[in-house]
């Protein structure tokens, strides 16, 4: 075993080596310290050169592989497994940002930098990354690409998987792919780049990608409204794309109860209005069309005035703010954003985040809460999301007061009869988190067989030793 | 009573502030524009003040071109009853604002002008003192609470070391500072209404005002850059090169 690391010493040296059970301790554990994993090390290569030679020596010694990158997944797919002889292959020293090309709106990067660092390159060329979500401060390209991530902005610019021309891969065997292509038209067999995205590391590790960039928007503004029903939101947000001349880049959902966690448990959060409504809709309008100056002066922000206004002449809004300046629009997001951290600070919860057509969320928000409390009836909803996308967190708080111990027990029901409700809706029980180690056996109990031997067929075509990434996703 | 509040429009606090390349000034061509954040303290205040019947109206005051009307909106929205803005293409200092304000006050009669302790734009921290110099009134600055009681204000003010408190007589002018209150979100009913509130327009001739500039600008820089820090092996290294490159121990 020594031997192994000593191997592994001599390709990355001690700057990219962790040994000890102290400094392992963040990598094998996830975010939400639901998982916790044993590694033999943690590897820290430098360079997609090193990353190959790792994998060409895990392959040779019959070691597992666990790619990593900011760790901030919600499924376990970046924490290697409690048995078996596995090493997590962090990407976190690769964070350099190769090219970037304004004109040809691409960029070029390595998977270990942070998305936030992303967003702030681009838009320092005028030039927008749209990928948003609420741990953009920590999370990685590479892991954005490999779970295919979704975020706030996926209604208007798509999901991780819409937003990148090219991909560098190191293969199970420890060879390295070059698809860095910046094309936007390449139709030259299999398609390995949509292969590798989405594949949560189970059959290569992304080194490095070619983004593509959006022109920055020039004028953006943001409302908090009160909404009597998620029909009522959903029929705000149809009308809302012709309003808006299909300026909408944002629509989040969120019920009362989640309002109340986060004004509970996150300092400086505020109410922005003064009743108490059961439901709330996050909307965000940007043009890359500055607004009008002088005597004709205007822009989205009374665009949105108009449709609000008109919208609360016919019910579909109870009340409702508009930022009025960048600040207030950061705080109103910070409340969408930090529902994940204030239920966590609550205490257990088990997650749905499920998906079903835009049109179909009003029933289902319906059933599916009657569901939930059928299974647990004293457990606490807790509904947020991208209700554009037809992407809700249909959450369920542990009931006031319970720890893991007693709550726990109870999930597998709440889950039953969440997926159970979305699976007959035609919906999907995982939008943007992926599937992970969480999830395994509920993607094997509600795909087909064909659907799930087709991607076995696949992941022991590429991987024959079953060593990138093994258990997550589907079992060979 | 009558309040008056100032709203200067200035570059959005959250945006990141460039320095034009022939040192004129700063770019704000295509940039977010808000307003002051201690004006909507001063907004905040004021409002509350009548909705808790100590004053009876607002106005909202803003100098400057044409958008200033977008300020006054806003500040409409959160609350105020009617605006003035006194408009002009030209460069103004705190020393015009404050004549400009000293003429809309002897117009208007407020028992009360409040205005933000600064700009953040430039930072003068002048415009209030210089109205209360030319008016011949009580001046509260820095003001962290107000309670308006019998023709006078008690106001806590911030000030080096601690918080001190002054009562003073009525007619006067506030400059607020951060703590004061927190301002409200301007709901969706007031953001209609305000559409339908008065502002009235005047040229600073028609108040007798020069409002030509007293200073000149030379040039505006970018403060200098920090350089990159080093890591140091050891404490006796730090010690080290705390007492001989630094100088400070
Ligand atoms: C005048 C002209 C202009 C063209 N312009 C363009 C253009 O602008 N852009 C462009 O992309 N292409 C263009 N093409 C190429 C071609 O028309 C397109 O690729 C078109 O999409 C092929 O459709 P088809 O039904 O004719 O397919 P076919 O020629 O019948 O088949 C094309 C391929 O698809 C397979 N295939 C067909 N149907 C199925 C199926 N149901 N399931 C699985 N495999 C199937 C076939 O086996 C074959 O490999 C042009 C062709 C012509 C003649
Ligand atoms: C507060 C919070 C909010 C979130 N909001 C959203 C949201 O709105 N939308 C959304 O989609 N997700 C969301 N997530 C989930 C998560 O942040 C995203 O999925 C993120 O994209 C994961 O990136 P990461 O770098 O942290 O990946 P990790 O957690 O390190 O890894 C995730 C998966 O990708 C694999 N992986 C990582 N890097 C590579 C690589 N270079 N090559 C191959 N495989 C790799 C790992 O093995 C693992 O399976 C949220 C998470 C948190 C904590």
């Amino acid at each position: 075993m020594s031997d192994f690391v000593e191997k592994l010493r001599a390709i990355v040296g001690d700057k990219g080596l962790i040994t000890d059970e102290q400094g392992k301790h963040p990598y094998v554990t996830d975010w939400r310290e639901s998982f916790v994993g044993n590694a033999l090390a943690v590897v820290r290569p430098a360079n997609t050169r090193e990353v190959a030679d790792v994998v060409r020596l895990c392959a040779a010694e019959k070691v597992s592989v666990v790619p990593q990158g900011g760790n901030t997944g919600l499924v376990g797919g970046g924490i290697p497994q409690e048995k078996g002889r596995e090493i997590v292959l962090s990407l976190n020293r690769m964070t350099r940002i190769t090219d970037i090309d304004p004109i040809g709106y691409t960029m070029t990067v390595e998977a270990g930098v942070i998305l936030k660092t992303i967003q702030e390159t681009a838009a320092a060329h005028d030039r927008l990354f749209p990928l948003s979500l609420a741990a953009e401060g920590s999370c990685s390209i590479g892991g954005n690409l490999s779970t295919n991530a979704g975020g706030v902005q996926v209604l208007h610019y798509g999901n991780a998987r819409q937003l990148v021309l090219g991909l560098e891969v190191v293969t199970p065997q420890g060879e390295i792919w070059n698809g860095l292509r910046a094309l936007k038209k390449d139709n030259t067999g299999y398609d390995l780049r949509d292969l590798y995205l989405g594949a949560e590391g189970t059959l290569g590790i992304i080194t490095r990608a070619v983004l593509k960039l959006w022109p920055k928007p020039k004028d953006v503004a943001t409302a908090w409204v009160a909404v009597p029903s998620p029909e009522a939101a959903v029929a705000l947000l149809s009308g809302a794309h012709a309003a808006s001349e299909d300026n909408v880049t944002s629509c989040e959902l969120m019920g009362r109860q989640g309002i109340d966690l986060v004004l509970q448990h996150i300092p400086g959060a505020t109410d922005p209005l003064s009743g108490r409504h059961d439901w709330y809709v996050l909307f965000e309008w940007s043009s890359t069309r500055a607004r009008r100056e002088g005597a004709n002066a205007g822009g989205l922000r009374e665009k949105m005035e108009a449709y609000l206004g008109e919208a609360m002449e016919q019910g579909l809004v109870l009340d409702a703010t508009i930022a009025q300046n960048e600040t207030q629009a950061r705080a109103l997001w910070a409340l969408r954003e930090n529902h994940t951290e204030a239920s966590k600070k609550e205490g257990p919860s088990v997650k749905h985040d499920i998906s079903v057509a835009v049109s179909k969320i009003p029933a289902f928000v319906t059933e599916g809460l009657a569901a939930m409390r059928k299974a647990l009836p004293e457990c606490r909803p807790v509904t947020f999301g991208h209700v554009g996308d037809g992407n809700l967190h249909f959450n369920c708080q542990a009931p006031a007061g319970w720890d893991k111990a007693r709550f726990l027990p109870h999930a597998h029901a709440v889950n039953a009869a969440v997926y159970d409700l979305v699976v007959s809706y035609g919906g999907s029980i995982s939008a943007e988190h992926g599937i992970g180690l969480l999830k395994v056996d509920e993607l094997a109990h509600y795909r087909s067989k064909v659907e799930i031997d087709t991607m076995r067929t696949i992941k022991r075509a590429l991987d024959p030793q079953n060593l990138m990434n093994p258990g997550k996703i589907v079992r060979v | 009573m009558k309040v008056l509040v100032a709203v200067k429009r200035v570059i959005d606090y959250n945006v990141k502030i460039r320095v034009k390349a022939d040192n004129t000034g700063v770019e704000t061509a295509n940039v977010k524009m808000s307003m002051n954040p201690f004006d909507e303290i001063a907004v905040e205040e004021a409002i509350r003040m009548k909705e808790k019947g100590a004053a009876t109206e607002v106005i909202a005051f803003s100098a400057g071109p044409a958008q200033c009307q977008e300020t006054i909106r806003t500040a409409l929205a959160m609350g105020a009853d009617r605006g003035v803005l006194v408009q002009t293409d030209a460069e103004l200092q705190p020393l015009a604002v404050a004549k400009l304000l000293k003429a809309v006050v002897d117009k208007e009669q407020p028992g009360l002008v409040i205005v933000g302790k600064q700009a953040i734009d430039d930072d003068s921290n002048q415009t209030g003192q210089m109205l209360a110099a030319l008016l011949g009134w009580s001046v509260g600055t820095f003001a962290n609470k107000l309670n308006v009681a019998d023709g006078s204000v008690e106001v806590k003010r911030e000030v080096d070391g601690g918080l001190e408190n002054i009562k003073i007589k009525m007619p006067a002018v506030i400059t607020t500072d951060l703590r004061l209150n927190e301002p409200r979100y301007a709901s969706l009913p007031n953001i209609m209404k305000a559409k339908k509130k008065p502002i009235e327009t005047l040229a600073p001739d028609a108040l007798g005002v020069d409002v030509a500039p007293r200073l000149k600008t030379l040039k505006v820089e970018e403060p200098p850059k920090r350089k990159a820090g080093i890591k140091v092996k050891t404490v006796a290294e730090l010690v080290e090169k705390l007492r001989n490159e630094a100088g400070v121990i």
